[in-house]
Parts: structure tokens; sequence; C-alpha cells
């Protein structure tokens, strides 16, 4: 059925109609136009759709929109420029297409949350549940690092 | 940005570049003969800011920076303050040595390199002029340096004289600076597309919105080759926010919603009944023994050296192999998407596209406007790697526009991304080899039977031009057709024939007892650069040393690239601990870290083809359905990487694909001389 829903998404509140079993990653980004929130494989396999719920990193396109309503959602658009994350992310020049980067980042703000400073070991285990065919992993590893040390490489 | 008034309307100093017969063109954007739009625009705007309009795609490579720090490069313009903005579709933006406008084959610094110096020295020079007359200085004693004129101790902002400059003749021959005055090239400025990738701002096809716009998906045959014979779309329209399903002439079947959720939950109680196909009902041994089978029939003859076979025959080592190597998908995380707009009497297409050409043939085929009513707007693309560059999702897109009047937005899921073929070809290739006593190889015959790209030139790339100097090599290629699509994907022929050739090279040098290493390099004593590139790459990572090692060398788009491989055999499991690289890229390193990112990227991708990548077949059809199998390597598999670029007098070589042939056939020959496994096909299993 289609329905009314209200989201809070990175501090704000969204209005929108969806149907309830529709994939949260479809309302942010159709629906709402956060579009910085990609698509990759809608079974949760590639970590593209990544936002944070609360303090927990989800995969956006499994997780029903009605699952959703009341949580505070976090998406790349409400990561601040200047967020070690993503200052490392520039100085290090990890992207090259950049698609999967915002699901990377999303993963990796979770992780620090949880764990300020993470081994590298640490840091790999949790970000290959992401995929990347531009193949930049070696520098996801080295801007986590570099960010969990507070933007000293 | 489209139109030529707009693009005259920026004000400051305004050059574009134009093709004609001769060459490129430089000239002053109000000189611009009327019926012609140019190739590039660069502008020095009146709030000091220089924008490079490019004509090449931006799919991770880095062009857009790479093509812009050339004009800034010479304008001698703060890096700060230069933005890139995609040019339009249009005749006239075509690449002159390519004939259309394309991004691919690792050409886009390689054809512009001079062409964008020359534009951006020409402005300096304009900016010179003018700034002289109006301080009433000599030219002599004014210096233009990081977008400010000095004339002795006092500086003025470029822009100050940007549109005085416009009445500047253009210099005929502006000076191009000397390396040694560089402040770009050779450096690595940082790349102009990151900072919004990482805010999440860019904006890639999937991305692009228009008011009251439509969705689409498209439902594919289960097979190749087949066609819709009958709709029963009655139940599928009952779903809430469907509009209409319809089938296409591409052979699928569409369904519009105005939203995506209702296209793909009502397309679960769609009903097609697809018509046969010759490959229906096939998998894959069907495809091994056809391949297989096709290897055997008389194919057209690419190359004849000496007389291979009497060398073969006579000569007391013999070798042979026969490789298969499976159809590959491109897998770009941003699957196929892109938003139409057929109107009355304009057309507007966003499109991830590696194809501008194309989009702009496509879109007046289909929506029946002129040239001048259609305006393609180039988005990021999520990924590109060729697949990009065939526009069947286009020409999908503006189908479903048209005849809904509406804008429409065509997403391809995961599933049907990986279904829509346009593969890397399927190949079967059979390769002999003799050598004398003392282990010089004394002939090499190379047979593939493959889907053709290219015409074939495709096929035998790698091969028929290696630089290995064999005194009797023999070159044949048998053409298959299949309705099985094939397409470009990244380093094309070269992925099948590096693996092939690379491998049987240190087969021949297993079976002779010498060092596969420096066995390349006595093949290659005659080619000092590529001689070079493979003693660079044994003396980096050690060559020798350790066992688990292995080599390969491979020349494609111009450039020459040598890995050495490090691997080990984990509880039955194949893990590449390093991967060392050396490219040879000819006289200049234009943007070391965009080369060394391009490599990397490349290995990464080698290494999964290696390991992991094979497109499967069930009842005709692709039985990988999602990321869940077809699998990728991730970032846990990925190994250690080492980068090496080299410089030697030579024309320009390409960057993007040379260093992913090398990576599959350096970790197989690893496992051989480490490990005793012969692999002949790919992915590597070990049973």
């Amino acid at each position: 059925m289609v329905k009314d829903f209200e989201l809070k998404i990175n501090g704000k509140v969204y209005k929108t109609r969806a149907y309830e079993d529709e994939p949260l990653l479809w309302v942010i980004r159709e629906r709402l136009r956060l579009a910085g929130t990609k698509f990759g494989c809608g079974m949760g396999v590639c970590g593209a759709c990544t936002v944070l719920l609360g303090k927990e990193a989800v995969r956006s396109c499994l997780l029903p929109v009605k699952d959703a309503v009341g949580k505070d959602i976090t998406t790349i658009e409400g990561i601040p420029a200047e967020h070690p994350l993503k200052r490392a992310w520039v100085e290090l020049q990890v992207p090259q297409c950049g698609y999967c980067q915002p699901g990377q980042i999303m993963e990796a703000y979770a992780l620090l949350l949880e764990n300020p400073r993470p081994t590298k070991e640490q840091i790999i285990q949790r970000l290959s549940s992401h995929l990347c065919r531009c193949g930049t992993y070696n520098r996801i590893v080295k801007a986590v690092e570099s960010a969990s040390k507070g933007g000293r490489t | 940005m489209t139109t030529r008034r707009e693009l005259l309307g920026l004000g400051g100093l305004t050059l574009a570049v134009m093709l004609m017969p001769e060459g490129y063109r430089i000239l002053k954007a109000q000189e611009l003969p009327k019926r012609y739009a140019p190739n590039l625009w660069i502008n020095l705007s009146r709030d000091n800011y220089l924008t490079v309009f490019v004509n090449k795609s931006e799919m991770g490579q880095g062009v857009y920076t790479g093509l812009a720090m050339l004009v800034a490069e010479e304008l001698d313009f703060p890096w700060e303050r230069v933005r890139v903005m995609p040019a339009p579709a249009g005749r006239a933006y075509v690449d002159p040595k390519m004939g259309i406008q394309l991004t691919g084959g690792s050409t886009s610094v390689r054809n512009m390199y001079e062409t964008l110096r020359l534009a951006g020295a020409s402005m300096r020079e304009m900016l010179i002029s003018s700034a002289s007359k109006s301080l009433g200085v000599p030219r002599e004693q004014i210096r233009a340096k990081d977008g400010q004129i000095w004339a002795g101790d006092k500086s003025y902002p470029y822009t100050q004289f940007a549109e005085l400059a416009m009445r500047e003749p253009l210099p005929s021959k502006p000076r191009l600076k000397e390396p040694k005055e560089f402040i770009y090239i050779g450096k690595s400025v940082p790349r102009i597309d990151i900072p919004e990738k990482v805010e999440g701002k860019a904006v890639f096809g999937i991305d692009t919105f228009e008011e009251n716009m439509l969705y689409a998906v498209v439902e594919r045959p289960p097979y190749f080759g087949a066609k819709p014979l009958r709709v029963d779309g009655d139940q599928a329209k009952r779903t809430p926010e469907v509009v209409d399903v319809f089938p296409l002439s591409s052979g699928g079947v569409a369904v519009c919603a105005n939203s995506l959720w209702a296209c793909q939950k009502a397309r679960q109680s769609l009903k097609v009944e697809w018509s046969e196909s010759f490959v229906k009902g096939w998998e894959d041994k069907d495809f091994e023994k056809y391949f297989l089978q096709k290897l055997r029939d008389k194919g057209h003859v690419e190359k004849v050296k000496g007389s291979p076979q009497r060398a073969f025959e006579s000569s007391p080592i013999k070798v042979e192999e026969t490789y298969i190597q499976p159809y590959l998908y491109h897998a770009t995380l941003e699957p196929m998407a892109c938003l139409a707009w057929v109107k009355r009497d304009e057309c507007i297409v966003y499109a991830p596209t590696q194809s501008q050409t194309w989009v702009l043939e496509t879109a007046k085929r289909i929506s029946g406007l002129p040239e001048s009513k259609i305006r393609v707007i180039t988005t990021y693309l999520g990924g590109g790697f060729g697949r990009k560059a065939n526009v069947e999702f286009v020409a999908e897109a503006l189908e479903i526009s048209k005849r809904t009047s509406r804008p429409v937005k065509l997403i391809y899921t995961r599933e049907d991304d990986i279904r829509s073929g346009y593969f890397r070809p399927y190949s079967a290739t059979h390769l002999k080899a003799s050598a004398d006593r003392q282990g010089n190889i004394t002939s090499l015959s190379f047979k593939i039977a493959v889907q053709p790209l290219l015409g074939g030139r495709a096929s035998v790339e790698g091969v028929e031009n290696t630089p290995y100097d064999i005194p009797n090599l023999y070159v044949e290629r048998v053409d298959v057709e299949l309705p099985v699509s094939v397409w470009f994907w990244r380093s094309v022929g070269s992925t099948h024939n590096a693996f092939s050739l690379e491998t049987f090279i240190d087969r021949i040098a297993y079976e002779t007892r010498q060092d596969p290493a420096e066995l390349r390099l006595k093949l290659l004593r005659n080619n000092p650069v590529a001689y070079r590139v493979v003693q660079t790459a044994m003396e980096k990572a050690g060559w020798g040393k350790k066992k688990n090692m292995g080599i390969a060398y491979h020349y494609s788009f111009g450039s020459h690239a040598c890995h050495v491989a490090e691997v080990s055999l984990e509880k039955n499991r194949i893990r590449v601990h390093r991967v060392v690289a050396v490219l040879d890229v000819g006289p200049v390193v234009a943007h070391p870290d965009l080369i060394r990112s391009q490599v990397e990227g490349a290995i990464m991708m080698g290494l999964s083809m290696a390991l992991k990548e094979a497109v499967s077949f069930k009842n005709g059809g692709v039985a990988n359905t999602n990321f869940n199998t077809y699998e990728l390597l991730r970032m846990e598999e990925a190994p250690q990487v080492e980068v090496y670029i080299l410089t030697s007098r030579r024309p320009m070589g390409g960057v993007g694909e040379p260093g992913l042939p090398p990576t599959a056939p350096a970790v197989a020959n690893a496992l051989l001389w480490g490990y005793g496994i012969k692999v002949n096909r790919l992915p590597i299993t070990l049973i």
C-alpha cells in the first residue's frame, strides 16, 4: 500500500508517500532526492547504499521504510565536509569514479563511532563488505587509518 | 551550458579549440565560423575563474583534472580557481584521432596534450599584450604568473585584462614552457572531481531528475537472442502508481510507473512469452564445446613471419596449450541508467556515457529531431570500463519517453545489468611454440576463436604486435558469431591475449628450465624501452629472492607494463600478497598520482578477473544474478601494490588500460613456479 511517511534525515523532517515495504534507499534517493546514497545491488552485498540508523550502519536497500520511521537517519550529506574522514578521503585522493565512496565513508563513520582507534585488520574486516570496482581499497584503508589518528598521517 | 550564445555570453576571455581537417585550431570565440561548434571552450571569466569545457567523460580516470591541468599550466593559473564543465555533444566535439566523441582506448591526454597547452599559452600571451598596452609598459617587462600580471612591483589579476585581450590577435606560435618551468605537469595537483564525490554531491546518471518524471525498468529475455512474442501486462498495470507496460524494439518489455519501487513490484506479475533462440538451453560446457570446435575451423591469418610450421617441426623442444577464458561482466557500481525526455520540439538526454556521439545519433534517430534540438548532458560515470560506450540503455529510455510523452528515468537493477550482456568476449586460444636446446624460442603460433570486436583487430591485439623478438611467428583468428552480445571491457583484447601469451611464455621457460624473467629479457633485447621495464620490475620486486613470484609483461595502448606478483596458497586458497608494477608511458609523466591510481585500480580489476570472475550460463541466459553470484575482489583480498613509472623518448602512451593485462598472468605464473600448478583457464580454480 502507498502511505504517508515522516522521516528524520540529517536532523531534518521529511514527508513523503511510499509503499510500506519500499526500501528506505528508494525513498531517500528517488522520492526525497537525497541522491548521495547510492544503489548498487539491492540485496545488501555491495554496501553502496549504507546509511546510519542511530549509530548503526545499515544497508538501506534492504530496510523497509516503515522500519526507519522515528529513527535518526544519517546520510553522506549529513557528514560535514570538514569531518576527518571526508578530509582524509580528499587528502589521500581516494575516489576514482566515486560511486561507492559515500557507502564506504558511512561504514567507516559507523566504525569510528564504535571504535575510534581501529587496527588495520579491523578496518579491512569491516570494509570488506563494500565493493569498489575501481580498486581504491588500499587508499580507503589508509584514509580510515589517517582519520582515526585525528588526521595525522 | 550548451549553446554557442551562452558560451559567448560568458564574458572575459574565451578561446575555442576546433577540429579542422589539418588538425586542431585555436580560435577566438567571436571569430568562429558561424556553422561550426568548437571541440572545447576555455573561458577566463570576469570573476577570475578558468573554466574548461572538456569533451571527455569523467569515469574515475581523472580526465577532467588531466586536461584542465594542461591549460592551467601554460596560462600559469592558480589551481583552486580552475573548474571543469562537460562539453555538450555535437558533431564538432569529436576526438580527431578517433573520428567520434568517445572516451576509450586510453587516449584522452595522449590526443589533447599539445593542443591544450598551446591554448593556455595563447591566452597567456594575449593577456600580456593587452596588459602591455593598457599599462603602457613594454611587453618584455611584463610577467604573467599564478593568475597575476606583474609590471615592475605591481600586480593585477589576469581578469582585469581579459576582455581587452579578446581584441588581441591570436599568437601564431605561442611559447610553451620548458619542463623546468612546469608548475603542474609532473606534479600531482588534487583532482578536481574529488571534493564533490566525497561530499555526496557529484551527479551520476542515476542521480538525475526532472519534474513529473516517470520511472522505467525493462524486463529482458531469459536467454540471449529472444524477443517477446506475447506480453500480458494486465495485472502489472493494476499495481498502484504504474502507468504503462509495453514491449520495446530492443527485445525487452518496459514497465513504467511514478515510482521505481512500483516498477519493480509490478514487474513480478508480468507475463511474457519469449521466442526461441540459437543458444536456448546452453550451459557453460556448451560454450566451451562450441568455441573449441570453432578453434579447429580455418580463420583469418593475421600474421606470418618467417616459416613458423617448418621451424616448429624441426625444433627439438615443443610446447602446446589450449586456453579457455570466460565472458566477463563490467560490473560498474553504477548500473546502466539514463534520463531521457523527448518533447515535440526538443530532446534532452542525461547520460553517464562514454560516447556522446552515439548518444546524439540515437537521440536523432528516435526523436526525429535535428541535432540543433538535442541536448546531451554528460553526467559523472559511476564506472565505465568500456560498457558505457554502448548506448542501448539510452535508446530504451528515449523510446519509453517518446511513447509516454514524459521525462523517463530508466534504471537497470543489478540483475538486469548482469543479464544485459555486452560482455568481454569468451575465447578459446591454442598456442604452440618450439625452442632449440639452448632454450631460444624458434617459433610461436597463436590461434584464437572469439567473437570479433573492431572488425577482428581486438581478437589478436597484443600478440600480432608483440614486441617479443620471435623469428617465426604465426597469428590466426577465427570469428565466432553468437547472440550473446560482446563489447569493449577495460584493455579489450589484451585482457585475454596477455593471459594466454604470458602464461605460455612461462610454460616455455618451465619446459626449457630457464628463468622466466631472463627469457623475457632475451626476447626483448632489441627493444630497450621494454627491456628496461622488465629489468626495473625484477629489481623493484627483488626477483630471484623468493620462490613464489610470477612475472608478466605486456604492451598495450602505447605503454609497456611489467608486473611481478607474490602469491601463496593458504588452506587451498590463492593469496596475492604484493604486486609490483612498472609502466613506461613515453615522454612525460603528466600527473603521477593519476597514473598510480589508474594502475592500482587496473591491478585490482585484473586480480578480480584472475581469481573470481566469470559470466556463467544456464539455459542460454546468464546464471549469475547479482554480486553474490558474480563476485568481485574485496578489500581483504587486495594485495600491497607498488607502482613505478618510467619515461622514454617515444610517442605518449595510455594509462587507463595498460596496467591490467599483466596482472592475471603474473599470478598464474607464480602458481606455476611456486606450486607447479599449470593454469590454462580463468578464473583460476584449484581442484
